[in-house]
């Protein structure tokens, strides 16, 4: 048995295990939870110590037959833009247990569905990450919200039954459609190599054009939606203002990257003709993206709404650059995908307690808290500055990194969306100086800084911030070579130098 | 080209004592700045070490290199984090390390008193490491880490008593508008990636002959626009008033001595582009020329010491985009002015301190007057930076700046004379608002209320500006004797083998003109100054006004770029909800209104339901029929 | 000179064992004393189901279409759909079993001094059982018969006593017997629409056979608009059963107004035999004119489909609710007949007991959301039953997240493989309305879903009355179904893919 199985068995059956421990005992579940958690991150650097970088293609693949009749196989592996993600997975999982310790108190239900939900939630993005078979992905795509669903209507704040609905209708639309363009590319392979999901064996069937565009878009509007691309976004802020810290960290911070990675794992792998012809458009929605995002982030007065609009910004450089097309644009968009799963992490887990402390996430609220809970506004601050990429910080590299690849193919493009730093720029420091700076808003005198559980939790997000910005090398290194892959699947290749020496 | 492993020291010094003593907390407290002040002599230290060592290798062996590691690497995109330590470079090291310490000294004493003394220590040394990354980076990307380094360091320090609402909006200020000058180099690493595949200095160098004239037009304007953004140049100076709201060491430092000139290193160090791209020189003489106008008449009206200061650096530092916009000799005496002023505005700088710290923190020069007597250390070293900055021989201004207007005025045609006169006035103007300073400062009857008493500062902070006051009188002597530093930096900017323009007019012709000019500057502020001064400033004439809105910089960028910013949000904000969202809603709304009418058809009448049952099945057949037909 | 007809038996044997214990179950009412009936009343019926689906396993392999001369094809499809047949009505009876659904005395005039009566002398109706069992050998007949007039014969036999068994719920019996009657007029018309239909046929073809139909197509013998009218009106009466639009109108009240066991009963066993006889006509008879038939089916399915979901947004009563869901469905399940290939039918097969099992479970829960006077269908009270007992409201969403398609549910697998066979036929167009339909659908299904867990329950008590043995066993079982099939629908498929075939 694969490692990747064993990886996603581990919180599925630990899940199953927490319904073993009495209701009761909250302290016990939490702490099995936050084991099982911590096992699993084990088995996940176990994965990523033997993952070789210089073999190109999958590895710990595994493959069985699941559904004969349609040639389903329960088929797993891992590239290294999927170990990366999982990796993301395994270590943001711990850490908001850790950090949301007591979020479950307050829910409509048990502390105990919490975590399993929690458990189930995190064994269900690593299947969706490792799955080589398009119906298996598909499966998972779906199931997993439900877990979601349950965890924003369950312990969600305010409107969260509402917001919970909108996201799950949203998502599963695009799902639907997404199981249109499924059966259609199952149907093809029936009548060209004979019936199979393998997403390998798929890239290499011959679709007439009209056909691969229709398909291309039932793919593509499902992971737009997933990934809010505009103007499939709106369901994003009502879940992030509703949805607990550590369920909005897990939705923004991993499972909407499913979105931008089913694009590069399958809109571009198994549609490039219709990726090229769609390409204009996509570029242009990741543009609005950009912008929109980052305007309606600067007029967002719910510091929860806030960082929902500034991931649409950071979502729209993640599509610009994997629909650039070039190495630097897809490896600095799958990097990216990292970063901003960490740094969303450190901002809605600050911002939770920042929340929880002043019982509004109204950013007006706050102010002056540098001087009261300078742990607390540090924290914060290095959140905000990894949000306008500051150079040193993770997202710097991979932002850099996308609009270099971009300027490489379309410098009209690259420069619109640099303009996009100055906003970015914009939303953080306004929210910085409203909520850190200023005289100490009256209510907020005496508020606790971050207790030494939060430190813990918060302190590996911060460093793997700072460190991946200057030392990204080995993460980048595992990228690459799924980069060139996918470059190579849609049969293309970087532009030279235009001065040659 | 050498190799060497110890410049990272340069750099890992001073960014570990700042992350250590930001880590560290209160503990440090009692001994975090003199841990930090002693860092920051050390990096002085080893900078001094490598220019000797530098100074005793020849040539080309000069510069040094040092790989750290390597950065990111995907494709072609290579940058790895690489230090390259050459004649320029070590010049900005020294500058840097060596007023940075001095800086440091200066600063046990004036921030004595504040509780967060520490945090403003390790900002200091955070600053220093960003700084010396920014002239140590190999590449334009390194050189970026540094750039918004310093960015960094500068809003944090701005924004050091950022429980004052005004001084944290000055920091955001700051960093917004350095941002705008990001885009630009941001933008210029990727034509210089997309030109050359390579954004190391050496790569683009060797490609630049190679690239079209419009790609090195466009990355030169690009840089143009960083090192506006960073040097505060016209368009984007509006920020380096407003930025005196930091402790005054930190406007010594950072807002005069060193980050404020980066984009003069940046430009020189792009000289390959500017050399071949005559446009984008244009560009550069005439955003100089414009600027170090503009600083100088804002000069002219501001009573608040420092915010005059800060205009006359703007106006200094126009002086040098200026230089480095006439070809490659220019190059080097941009570096000398900045060199120079480096000595002279941070010693104003740290005597306008000396002077608010004496004066409870009053910085409204029509409340001071007469301080002469009563500190008199700070008026000598004051005064000493005084003559230098408006050029009296043997000062060191009076030869960097000469050089300027001489090489402005060569720059032949039209051009030159327009640039030298530009340049010339500029020099009057400036003789005029610095007279204004010392006069209005340290002559004159005192005009401070009775709860000020002006003292002389202790030995910790004068000792610096003593220091800091001579380098401003022989700085420039040494500087340009035998034109030692054009020769020093000829191997980088090739400063040497200028085409040797024909003069305009002989250089002592334009010394005299210069010097004529400055002496009017003086006298006018004199007579206008040496008498009583009302406390309250007078109307004045509607140019004083507007001069004193800073030249309505910043009603400019509220009109133009605030209020529409504003707006679009607002309107997008509405939009999101009303049209997006709306859209989304109607769906449901549409849906639950047919489903609501099917109700109406599910009336629960049998006969009813026979009808639509017979209807459909006469439907059906009409189709079928009309489909076969 | 007549010779009597030969018959097989042993192939028909499973439907008249099923007779056979209707005919005991008759002898029961008359002879077996009050105390006992009910008792042995199930008992019979259901030893006679399982004696029916034990003979039809060990003659699964055996195909014949002369079982009983021309008329009744012992084929793949018929042993599967027989064999479903019988296992859910196998569970439908132990709802019915349960005590308190229905009437005490049919005859008794609702609120008169009869009822008062017979309740409190405790009377319970038995007729359920044998009627029940001839619904069922009706049922089993349909999708097997092989000429018009065993269809229609089929069609009555399982009509009849449906429409009697509709009236006659316990408590609101005006509305169930309105119901009843309702059904019975509609009834009575499309079924004159099937045999007018039929009629036509022969008309056309001169013969009653769905392969003397098939060959006269290919023949291209006969007047077409007789073929165009027979067709049409077979249709109708066809459509009528599974509640098709614009022939769906009878549902929501018949579904409402019934005992909910015979609601389960009817919605998930009628479905099977009506689909099943319609794909045997459109595959075996009509597949040659395909040309004509195939738009207006897909027509048909697509508005049915929408009509079904869309209506179903605005109501408010679970069982109508229930009905308009069946509604979609019924749209779902004609792709089936739309793709007109092998798939279709195996995909159509494996749709009917997905969704049989998981409506079946949907009403047996129905039955014990309860109040003082009895089941509480109206939603608004179902708010917050989730807290009230978790297992039972979880269920439920368990049952509608199937009807749904979520994937791992039995449902999705069966929208899944329909859909993928209409889009092997061709039929595109369906398969794009399908999966937009069933977004529309998720959308009143989720909002049951929001009632029952996360809003907070009023103060009006609706209890969740304790299950009886029977009914937690038909709750679990269908839940196990849902969920294995959605787990590993292999299970099922392999076998609906052995018995996907008509023979002719």
């Amino acid at each position: 048995m694969s490692l990747v199985t064993i990886l996603e068995l581990v919180p599925l059956i630990g899940a199953g295990l927490l319904f073993a421990l009495p209701k009761g005992n909250t302290k016990l579940i939490k702490q099995s939870a936050f084991a099982l958690s911590l096992a699993t991150l084990i088995v996940s650097l176990l994965i990523a110590y033997r993952f070789k970088t210089n073999v190109s293609g999958m590895q710990f693949v595994e493959s069985h037959s699941w559904i004969s009749n349609f040639g389903i196989r329960y088929a797993v592996g891992i590239d290294g833009m999927a170990l990366v993600l999982i990796l993301l997975t395994t270590i943001l999982t711990p850490i908001v247990l850790l950090a949301g310790w007591n979020e479950a108190e307050t829910g409509r239900w048990s502390v105990r569905t919490f975590y399993v939900l929690m458990l189930i939630l995190e064994s269900s993005m690593i299947g969706v990450f490792a799955a080589t078979d398009v119906f298996l992905f598909y499966v998972i795509f779906e199931a997993m919200l439900i877990p979601v669903y349950l965890l924003i209507g369950g312990y969600g704040r305010g409107e969260r039954s509402a917001a919970a609905m909108k996201f799950l209708l949203y998502s599963l639309l695009g799902g639907l459609l997404m199981l249109a363009a499924v059966i259609g590319i199952y149907i093809i392979s029936t009548n060209q190599i004979g019936g199979t999901f393998d997403t390998a064996k798929l890239a290499t069937l011959q679709i007439d054009s009209g056909t691969e565009d229709f398909l291309f878009l039932g793919f593509f509007i499902a992971f737009a939606i997933k990934a809010p691309l505009w103007p499939f976004h709106t369901w994003l802020p009502g879940a992030a203002k509703s949805a607990t810290p550590a369920t909005s960290v897990l939705l923004l911070g991993v499972l909407d990257k499913v979105g931008t990675y089913g694009m590069i794992r399958f809109c571009i792998t198994l549609f490039p003709h219709a990726t090229k012809t769609f390409t204009p458009v996509i570029i242009v929605l990741s543009l609005i993206s950009i912008l929109y995002g980052a305007f309606l982030a600067i007029g967002q007065r719910d510091i929860n709404g806030l960082i929902a609009f500034t991931s649409i910004s950071h979502f729209g450089f993640i599509v610009l650059g994997i629909f650039a097309l070039t190495s630097q644009g897809l490896s600095g968009a799958t990097l990216y995908m990292v970063n901003h799963g960490f740094s969303t992490a450190a901002l809605f887990l600050v911002a939770g307690w920042m929340v929880a402390r002043r019982d509004s996430s109204q950013i007006a609220d706050f102010g002056g808290l540098q001087r009261v809970t300078p742990v607390m506004a540090w924290s914060f601050f290095i959140a905000g500055m990894s949000a306008l990429a500051l150079p040193g910080i993770s997202s710097f590299v991979s932002e850099f990194l996308v609009l270099v690849g971009t300027f490489t193919k379309y410098p009209v493009a690259a420069i619109v969306g640099t303009t996009g730093i100055v906003l970015a720029a914009l939303y953080v420091l306004i929210t910085v100086q409203r909520s850190l700076h200023g005289p100490t808003t009256a209510g907020n005198e005496n508020l606790t800084d971050l207790n030494l559980r939060e430190k813990i939790a918060i302190a590996p997000v911060i460093a793997i911030l700072v460190v991946m910005g200057f030392f990204p090398k080995p993460v980048l290194h595992w990228i690459n070579p799924s980069s060139a892959a996918t470059m190579q699947a849609a049969g293309v290749s970087d532009p030279l130098p235009k001065a040659g020496k | 080209m050498t190799t060497r492993n110890d410049l990272v020291y340069l750099i890992a010094l001073p960014l570990f004592s700042s992350a250590f003593l930001l880590l560290l907390g209160k503990v440090a407290n009692k001994w975090g700045h003199l841990f930090a002040t002693l860092v920051s002599a050390s990096t002085f230290g080893i900078g001094l070490y490598e220019f000797v060592a530098m100074h005793s290798r020849a040539g080309v062996a000069r510069a040094a290199t040092q790989k750290i590691f390597e950065w990111i690497s995907v494709g072609t995109f290579k940058v790895d984090a690489s230090l390259l330590l050459d004649q320029l470079s070590i010049c900005f090291v020294l500058l840097i390390t060596g007023v940075g310490t001095l800086i440091h000294i200066y600063s046990i004493a004036y921030m004595s008193h504040d509780k967060d003394r520490r945090r403003f220590f390790a900002y200091l040394n955070l600053f220093i490491a960003a700084m010396l990354l920014l002239v140590l980076g190999d590449s334009y990307l390194n050189l970026y880490v540094g750039w918004e380094g310093v960015g960094l360091a500068s809003y944090l320090l701005i924004g050091f008593w950022n429980e004052r609402p005004a001084y944290a909006t000055a920091a955001k200020k700051a960093f917004v508008a350095n941002r705008v000058g990001d885009i630009g180099l941001s933008l210029a690493i990727m034509i210089a990636f997309t030109q050359f595949g390579s954004v190391t200095f050496a790569g683009v160098k060797a490609g630049a002959p190679h690239a079209s004239p419009a790609a090195l037009t466009a990355m030169g304007a690009m840089l143009l626009l960083a090192a506006a953004g960073k040097s505060a140049q016209f368009p984007l100076q509006s920020w380096l008033g407003d930025a005196m709201a930091g402790p005054t060491p930190v406007s010594a430092l950072i807002h005069a001595a060193t980050m404020v000139t980066a984009g003069v290193y940046l430009i020189t160090r792009s000289n390959f582009i500017f050399d071949a791209s005559s446009t984008a020189r244009l560009l550069v003489v005439i955003v100089g020329a414009i600027t170090l106008l503009f600083g100088a008449i804002v000069g002219t009206a501001k009573d608040d010491i420092k915010k005059a200061l800060a205009a006359s650096t703007m106006s200094q530092i126009g002086y040098m985009i200026l230089a480095t916009g006439l070809g490659p000799i220019g190059y080097a005496f941009a570096i000398m002015h900045l060199l120079t002023h480096g000595f002279f505005k941070a010693s104003m700088f740290l005597g306008a301190g000396s002077v608010m710290h004496g004066m409870n923190d009053e910085v409204n020069m029509r409340r001071y007057g007469g301080l002469g007597k009563v500190m008199p250390i700070t008026a000598i070293t004051f005064g000493l930076g005084y003559l230098a900055i408006i050029g009296v021989p043997p000062f060191a201004g009076f030869y960097s700046k000469d050089k300027i207007i001489e090489t402005a005025f060569n720059a032949g045609g039209t051009r030159g004379i327009v640039l030298g006169g530009a340049a010339l006035l500029g020099a009057a103007i400036t003789a005029f608002y610095m007279t204004r300073v010392v006069v209005l400062t340290f002559s004159g009857e005192k005009r401070w209320d009775d709860q000020a008493h002006p003292h002389e500062s202790p030995s910790l902070m004068w000792i610096p500006m003593v220091i800091l006051s001579i380098g401003s009188v022989a700085s420039g002597f040494l500087l340009s004797y035998g034109s030692a530093l054009v020769h020093w930096l000829a191997p980088v900017v090739n400063s040497t083998n200028a085409e040797g323009g024909k003069e305009l007019m002989r250089p002592i012709v334009v010394s005299a003109l210069a010097l004529g000019v400055v002496i009017l500057g003086i006298f006018t502020a004199i007579v206008k100054y040496n008498k009583i001064v009302p406390v309250e400033a007078p109307q004045g004439s509607s140019l004083t006004r507007f001069a004193r809105r800073d030249l309505g910089q910043d009603d400019f960028n509220h009109h133009v770029l605030v209020l529409p910013g504003q707006a679009i949000t607002k309107g997008l904000v509405a939009m999101d909800f009303s049209f997006i969202d709306g859209v989304v809603r109607a769906v449901g709304w549409v849906l639950t209104y047919f489903s609501h009418s099917l109700k109406k058809v599910q009336n629960g009448y049998v006969r009813s339901y026979a009808l639509l049952m017979t209807a459909g099945a006469i439907a059906l057949l009409a189709t079928i029929w009309l489909v076969t037909l | 000179m007549l010779t009597s007809p030969n018959l097989t038996y042993q192939l028909l044997a499973p439907i008249l064992i099923i007779l056979g214990g209707a005919l005991i179950g008759v002898a029961v009412e008359a002879f077996v004393r009050k105390g006992l009936r009910a008792r042995v009343q199930l008992t019979v019926a259901l030893l006679a189901v399982i004696a029916a689906f034990v003979q039809l396993i060990r003659i699964r392999d055996q195909r014949s279409t002369s079982a009983a001369i021309a008329s009744f094809s012992f084929d793949g499809a018929t042993v599967f759909m027989q064999g479903a047949i019988l296992v859910l009505a196998f569970f439908a009876l132990l709802l019915i079993s349960d005590r308190g659904n229905f009437v005490a005395q049919a005859s008794a005039i609702p609120g008169s001094e009869d009822e008062q009566i017979s309740i409190s002398s405790g009377k319970s109706q038995t007729e359920v059982f044998p009627l029940t069992l001839f619904a069922i050998s009706g049922m089993m007949l349909f999708p097997a018969a092989t000429d018009l007039i065993t269809l229609f014969v089929a069609l009555e036999v399982l009509s009849l006593p449906l429409y009697l068994m509709a009236g006659l719920s316990r408590r609101r019996r005006l509305l169930s017997q309105e119901a009843a009657l309702k059904y019975f007029l509609l009834g009575a018309y499309s079924s004159a629409f099937f045999l007018f239909g039929s009629a036509f046929l022969y008309g056309y073809s001169g013969s009653l056979s769905l392969n003397g139909i098939a060959d006269a197509i290919a023949g291209n013998s006969g007047n077409d608009i007789f073929l165009l009218i027979g067709t049409i009106f077979l249709m109708v009466g066809l459509l009528f059963k599974i509640g098709a639009v614009p022939f769906h109108s009878w549902t929501p009240d018949v579904y409402q107004g019934a005992p909910t066991p015979i609601t389960g009963f009817m919605a998930a066993c009628t479905k099977i035999a009506a689909l099943g006889a319609m794909l045997r006509i459109f595959y075996v008879a009509l597949a040659g004119d395909q040309i004509q038939w195939r738009p207006i089916v897909t027509v048909i399915s697509i508005v049915t489909m929408l009509v079904g979901a869309i209506a179903a947004i605005s109501q408010r009563d679970v069982k109508r609710t229930l009905a308009f869901s069946s509604i979609a469905h019924a749209g779902f399940l004609l792709t089936g007949i739309v793709a007109l290939n092998q798939s279709g039918l195996k995909a159509s097969l494996f749709y009917l007991v997905a969704y049989g099992f998981a409506t079946l479970g949907a009403f047996a829960i129905v039955t014990l959301v309860r109040d003082s006077s009895g089941e509480v269908t109206d939603m608004n009270r179902w708010v917050g039953l989730g807290k009230k007992s978790p297992l039972i409201a979880g269920a439920f969403c368990l049952f509608l997240l199937s009807f749904g398609g979520i994937p791992l549910t039995s449902g999705f697998i069966a929208k899944f493989s329909i859909f993928t066979a209409a889009y092997e036929s061709g039929n595109i167009s369906v398969v794009v309305f399908g999966v937009l339909t069933s977004a529309i659908a998720l959308f009143f299904y989720l909002r049951v879903i929001v009632m029952l867990f996360f809003t907070e329950p009023k103060s009006d008590v609706v209890t969740v009355s304790v299950p009886s043995p029977q009914v937690s066993f038909v709750v679990a079982a269908s839940v196990i179904v849902t969920i294995v099939l959605g787990v590993y629908p292999s299970l099922l498929l392999n076998s609906a893919q052995s018995f996907a075939s008509f023979l002719r």
